[in-house]
């Protein structure tokens, strides 16, 4: 079962993805080819190496 | 060899009964979060089809998954999507016909203007109709299906007897027809009595001339005799009372102008023009749990709330589907949950939902901004910023998609705990 939403994803990776491409170094091994900060973001995703998660509250209540 | 087919038959029914038997359990046990109505349908079918048990469970198995890959996720813009996914069909629905004879030469109205009514949440359609249904020792039977009819369909006085004026003795004259009483099951008295109840407090002087068999009110003999109830000139009130006793309703009920019968898959319906669905429920021979009204705020006031969602998926299905238009139903059942959601029916729009939101920046970006905000100004309103209008004219991120998400930092030993948390 999944357990991130579309949306969740999709922010997580955004914010890895900014970080990478500011300078920060990947946390798994990325082969040398890849160098766009969206795909390595993708790719530690999938591999489950972020310290990034998701709060979720409850909005308007 | 006779033998041996017999038994084989014997084992299927067994079979088929165990498998029966043990239908909901498996799906209780494997997809116990599906909705009732999803439930319902994956009994029913699996109960048609023979199969094993462990097909079964994969079966439902398999729906449980399509079923939550199906789902929305949180923060989906959903109202936007339906308002899209409505909105598009309606405007080829503009270009087609307006009104439409449908069911039984009566005329519905239908398309566009029969989708702003509902979505208006009037009080009475510019249509109102009824579908009658009866009970099933009535409903084969004509004559019986006719007098049901007949006691539902409004009769006037002026339709079942001649009513003239004497202005000489300034008297008016109700002949009844006699043929036409017969067939209704009235008789004078019937008229009579109905007139007393209903006609106001000059009916007292109403009188009945056995000899000739008609009825007579002598505005001259009422004049100056006790109890006197006219105020103004006999010419005058006799002219009043004639409007009054012509409308009159002697029988059936009220609202309900005409009344059709019509064979439906083998039993004879009646469907009506005008509605009044507390009065129908109350006459015998209806079947009362089939009988169906268009007026949702009717359905709304006898039914109750659930009802009323109900009745609007159901009229807004039945408006697309009439002009072949494919609109999923998710998106009706939004519409009708908005509009129902507070527990009575909201219109949508100015005098609705818009118009009453609780924010009041909202309530600005949607109509006559100044206005609202100088009431909210006077007033001291407070605005906390949690629908979506508010935060884009602020211009914060809105709470929708990934503007909603809020991201977290997780050392590695958190991390795991919380995996295990958002499984749950």
């Amino acid at each position: 079962m999944k357990i991130y939403t579309r949306f969740e994803e999709a922010r997580i990776i955004g914010a890895r993805a900014l970080q990478l491409a500011f300078g920060a170094p990947p946390l798994t091994k990325i082969e040398n080819e890849i160098v766009d900060p969206l795909v390595i973001a993708e790719i530690e995703f999938e591999r489950d190496v972020l310290p990034i998660t998701v709060k979720r509250v409850m909005h308007g209540v | 060899m006779a033998n041996v087919k017999k038994n084989k038959a014997k084992t299927k029914v067994i079979e088929e009964k165990e498998v029966s038997v043990n239908i909901d359990e498996i799906i209780s046990d494997y997809a116990e979060s599906l909705p009732y109505s999803i439930k319902k349908d994956l009994a029913k079918k699996l109960k048609s089809i023979n199969i094993n048990k462990s097909e079964i469970i994969n079966i439902v198995k398999k729906v449980k998954e399509r079923y939550e890959i199906h789902r929305v996720d949180p923060y989906e813009s959903v109202g936007i999507v339906a308002a899209q996914s409505i909105g598009e069909p309606g405007t080829q629905m503009t270009m087609r016909t307006f009104h439409y004879a449908g069911v039984a030469e009566m005329n519905v109205t239908l398309g566009l203007p029969r989708l702003i009514e509902i979505v208006d949440a009037r009080r009475t359609p510019s249509t109102p109709m009824m579908t009658i249904y009866l009970k099933k020792e009535v409903s084969s039977d004509i004559n019986k299906v006719k007098k049901v009819a007949k006691n539902i369909e409004t009769t006037l006085l002026s339709d079942v007897t001649n009513i003239y004026t004497d202005l000489e003795q300034i008297e008016i004259r109700i002949i009844p027809q006699m043929e036409l009483m017969k067939s209704l099951d009235l008789d004078v008295m019937d008229l009579k009595k109905t007139m007393m109840d209903n006609g106001g407090p000059i009916m007292k002087h109403l009188k009945y001339n056995s000899d000739e068999n008609y009825l007579y009110i002598s505005f001259l003999s009422i004049e100056g005799k006790e109890g006197n109830v006219i105020t103004e000139s006999p010419y005058a009130s006799l002219k009043n009372l004639l409007d009054t006793i012509t409308n009159l309703s002697v029988k059936g009920l009220e609202g309900v102008k005409r009344a059709i019968i019509k064979e439906v898959s083998g039993e004879y319906v009646i469907y009506t023009e005008g509605s009044n669905l507390k009065g129908v429920l109350g006459v015998e021979g209806v079947d009362t749990s089939r009988t169906y009204t268009n007026n949702i705020m009717e359905i709304y006031e006898i039914f109750g709330i659930e009802a009323a969602r109900e009745s609007i998926v159901n009229e807004i299905k039945k408006t697309l589907d009439e002009q072949a238009l494919a609109v999923d139903i998710r998106h009706i059942m939004l519409v009708a949950d908005i509009m129902t959601n507070n527990g009575d029916v909201r219109a949508i729009g100015r005098h609705g939902i818009s118009g009453k939101k609780t924010s009041i920046l909202a309530r600005a970006a949607f109509e006559i901004t100044g206005n609202h905000l100088l009431k909210a100004g006077v007033t001291g309103e407070v605005d906390n910023l949690n629908g979506v209008a508010e935060n884009i004219i602020v211009g914060q991120p809105i709470t929708h998609g990934t503007g909603a998400v809020h991201l977290v930092y997780k050392t590695d030993k958190k991390r795991s705990e919380q995996k295990e948390n958002l499984k749950k």
